[in-house]
């Protein structure tokens, strides 16, 4: 049965060349756009080098602190904070604490470099999966006699000292200030903001003041449990901990600040409010954009399929005539047309596949690397079924209500 | 003529529905690429009314462990004369965090006359801030020296702002409340042209300069200077060397504005461009539809054609009524759209002004009608060449 849906549908796809070319054209083209968006997303927020455990990780980035008179002072928590109250937690096995990236400037044969410094704690280095070239990360003695290390990236060690050239056990200078390079590692996206940087430095060395105790500066952090199972544990620990802070000051009274899933942790700061961490709205938003983008080819394809099978009256004609109920007609045609969608989402398939790679070679965004892994591929599938449903329904239901003699006649 | 084009399409109007459908919805979102356009480009075209060629930003953010306030100015004033004796800079001024094309933005609410002025910009500089930025100043004066001390603050307006507070009136020496809502009086001693500190994309927005005060250098981290044109990367390494050991525990870092304002213009465009590709590709899916449906259209109709050409109508004429029922078709969803899309300017949704809307909606209307005609002129003109014998004998 189905087999000969197929035949019949190959054969109606062959006679009307152009036709099927706009079908195909329209289908192949909105899912290749669905993809590499897909992709760039599922890029965004799967894990991936060196964050490689984010399956039982949360992350923190925001202390929003407000009052109603004097407004909000949002932004990244403190150091003071991550360490002396974030780091009494219990559930945590490690917990990583990592400034934002700050660029400073390097002068080198009359070249200007702009390095990404991030200051972190040891645990950093356990907590990411950093990827070595050569040497190793700092340790905690040396956090602790301020030793002037460091470890770079790749790129920077290319562009330092030259492409390929061991860097380790030499003298790398950026702000004005002298470091040893102790370690090597991989270059990271920038889009990894919680592990991005081009150099990497013992948070002891940053100039501006650790100890200070405000509650907002530009510290990260990253805390890992020791399962899955454990984050919900962890999230409800984290909350007690934020309520025993005390709100310091008469400025501000209320405080906020989360231990989130990696998404939850950037949709808060975009969409988020208070308690809500905003990754509802943004998946209502994702949904929208998807659904109106796809409204037009989904027009395009049922006025397309609507004149097709309208072509086809004295075929329809001749089935009713011999019986075939407007059931089987229905379900044939959307068949039809599913298998119509499938062709161009392998079309589609292949295209974003090749988009991909040119965004990879191309380095358009450098260090990312985007994939079409099995989330990806099910997603366009899905949408295949869904659009090769929507856009026949309607043809097929109009075709069904047809009169056998009108059909017949209509030839 | 237009009579029994609305006849004929009325008869087949469940096929006609689609169609119209679907013109509809192309209507919307060429509408929607248009305003975007034209807003971007009615901006665009604004000058920039500053100077941001061989401007450099230094960032040396931090220097929380100074105590005294007289210990920050003595040492700004240290790093600002050293500065200033470096033969390659022309100008410097100290800056809020929200130089031109970063990403920092102060504003806020200012009162006047018992309104609120919402999103008022508010920067602050010293009194050679416009010679780095080379503001052009419309009335009045940039500020001086003898502005220090007074009892009032001295404020300079931009353009905007002056029309939106003053109108044709008088501006200078005239008293505004302060953005941030404290009782000290701000005197308006300059206008200086709208400024397009957000990139070339900017919208006019109000504008209001502050001169820097003794206070307010406790938390200026900003530098700007006015180089001279040429200087090279060997002269910034050792400005920047001048810096960092001028100011022991911060990081430095050195910033070109020609470069930010790349930077900050990507942010327009990179959506914008991501926009034309969809929106381009999602067009030529409904042209190819459209030139689908109506060739097939056309193509059942030989009968009814072949008998008109026999009864003597032209060939021309055949083709005219066949655009002609098309561009019919589309009025009537171009109608219903321009319902939506006037909803628009009159709810005052994003906050556009109205005229960027009439502008894309008259562009959107040119834009189908023309799709819409190409689509119909080779069908129709395929029609024209219907041999009636032939069209007949098949009947």
């Amino acid at each position: 049965m189905l087999k000969n849906y197929f035949k019949i549908a190959i054969a109606v796809l062959r006679r009307r060349k152009f036709f099927t070319f706009i079908s195909l054209f329209g289908i192949s083209f909105t899912l290749t756009i669905l993809i590499v968006l897909a992709a760039f997303i599922n890029n965004i927020a799967r894990s991936a080098y060196p964050d490689k455990k984010r399956d039982r990780s949360l992350y923190v980035m925001l202390m929003d602190q407000r009052s109603e008179k004097n407004g909000r002072n949002s932004g990244p928590p403190s150091f003071y904070f991550l360490d002396h109250y974030v780091g009494s937690m219990k559930t945590p096995e490690k917990i990583s604490i990592a400034s934002m990236f700050n660029a400073t400037n390097t002068y080198i044969n009359n070249k200007k470099l702009v390095i990404n410094v991030k200051y972190t704690n040891d645990a950093f280095w356990d907590v990411m999966e950093f990827d070595f070239v050569e040497g190793k990360p700092y340790i905690t003695q040396q956090i602790k006699n301020a030793d002037k290390v460091t470890v770079i990236t790749r790129d920077t060690r290319d562009s330092y000292f030259g492409e390929g050239v061991s860097a380790v056990g030499k003298y790398i200078e950026t702000d004005n200030e002298t470091y040893r390079v102790i370690g090597v590692v991989e270059d990271v996206p920038v889009t990894m903001l919680y592990a991005y940087g081009d150099m990497y430095l013992p948070y002891t060395l940053s100039k501006r003041d650790y100890l200070s105790k405000e509650l907002n500066s530009n510290y990260t952090a990253v805390l890992l449990a020791k399962s899955a199972a454990d984050l919900d544990q962890m999230k409800s620990e984290y909350q007690d901990v934020v309520s025993k802070v005390p709100v310091k000051g008469k400025e501000f009274d209320k405080l906020y600040s989360h231990a989130d899933t990696y998404v939850a942790s950037y949709t808060r700061i975009l969409l988020g409010d208070g308690m809500e961490s905003g990754i509802g709205k943004m998946f209502l938003i994702l949904s929208l954009v998807a659904f109106l983008f796809m409204l037009l080819p989904t027009i395009n394809l049922v006025n397309i399929n609507t004149s097709r099978i309208m072509e086809r009256s004295s075929e329809i004609g001749v089935r009713k005539a011999f019986g075939a109920s407007s059931g089987t007609l229905v379900l044939q045609f959307i068949t039809e047309n599913i298998i119509l969608t499938f062709l161009g989402g392998i079309i589609g398939l292949l295209l974003s596949w090749g988009i991909i790679f040119y965004i990879n070679q191309s380095n358009l965004i450098p260090n990312i690397h985007l994939t079409i892994d099995f989330g990806v591929v099910f997603l366009g599938v899905l949408c295949c079924l869904v659009f090769g449903f929507l856009s026949g329904v309607y043809p097929a239901w109009r075709m069904s209500r047809l009169h056998v003699v009108t059909a017949l006649k209509a030839n | 003529m237009i009579r029994h084009l609305f006849k004929m399409i009325w008869n087949k109007k469940k096929q006609n529905m689609l169609l119209m459908v679907e013109m509809l919805a192309s209507f919307m979102v060429v509408f929607a690429v248009f305003t975007l356009l034209v807003y971007n480009y009615q901006n665009y075209r604004r000058e920039m009314g500053f100077e941001s060629d061989n401007v450099w930003v230094i960032n040396f953010n931090n220097s929380e462990n100074i105590a005294s306030l007289d210990t920050i100015l003595m040492f700004r004033e240290a790093i600002r004369n050293q500065l200033k004796s470096m033969p390659e800079i022309k100008a410097v001024s100290y800056s809020s965090a929200n130089v031109p094309f970063s990403m920092s933005t102060h504003n806020g609410t200012l009162d006047h006359n018992k309104q609120g002025i919402s999103s008022v910009n508010r920067y602050t500089g010293e009194d050679s801030y416009d010679d780095v930025l080379d503001l052009e100043l419309k009335e009045g004066r940039w500020f001086t020296k003898a502005d220090f001390g007074l009892k009032d603050n001295a404020v300079v307006i931009n353009s905007a702002l002056r029309e939106r507070l003053f109108g044709t009136g008088p501006a200078v020496g005239q008293y505004i409340g302060d953005v941030s809502g404290d009782e000290r009086r701000n005197k308006i001693v300059g206008v200086v042209k709208d400024t397009k500190f957000k990139g070339d994309f900017q919208a006019v927005e109000y504008d209001m300069f502050h001169r820097a005060d003794t206070g307010s250098y406790r938390y200026l981290s900003q530098l700007i200077v006015k180089v001279i044109p040429g200087a090279s990367t060997d002269f910034e390494g050792r400005l920047h060397k001048t810096m960092s050991s001028a100011i022991k525990n911060a990081n430095v870092e050195i910033e070109h504005l020609s470069e930010k304002r790349v930077v900050r213009n990507n942010l327009s465009l990179v959506p914008m461009i991501i926009l034309l590709i969809v929106a381009g590709f999602l067009i030529i899916n409904v042209a190819l539809g459209l030139f689908g449906v109506l060739w097939y259209n056309i193509s059942k109709r030989r009968g009814e054609i072949g008998l008109r050409r026999a009864v003597g109508a032209s060939g021309v004429s055949i083709s005219k009524q066949l655009v002609g029922e098309a561009l019919v078709l589309s009025t009537l969803s171009l109608i219903i759209g321009s319902f939506f899309a006037i909803q628009f300017p009159l709810l005052h949704l994003f906050d556009l002004p109205s005229g960027v809307y009439i502008m894309a909606w008259l562009l959107s209307l040119l834009f189908i009608y023309l799709l819409v005609m190409l689509c119909a002129f080779y069908p129709g003109r395929q029609a024209a060449a219907i041999n009636p014998a032939v069209a007949l004998h098949e009947e």
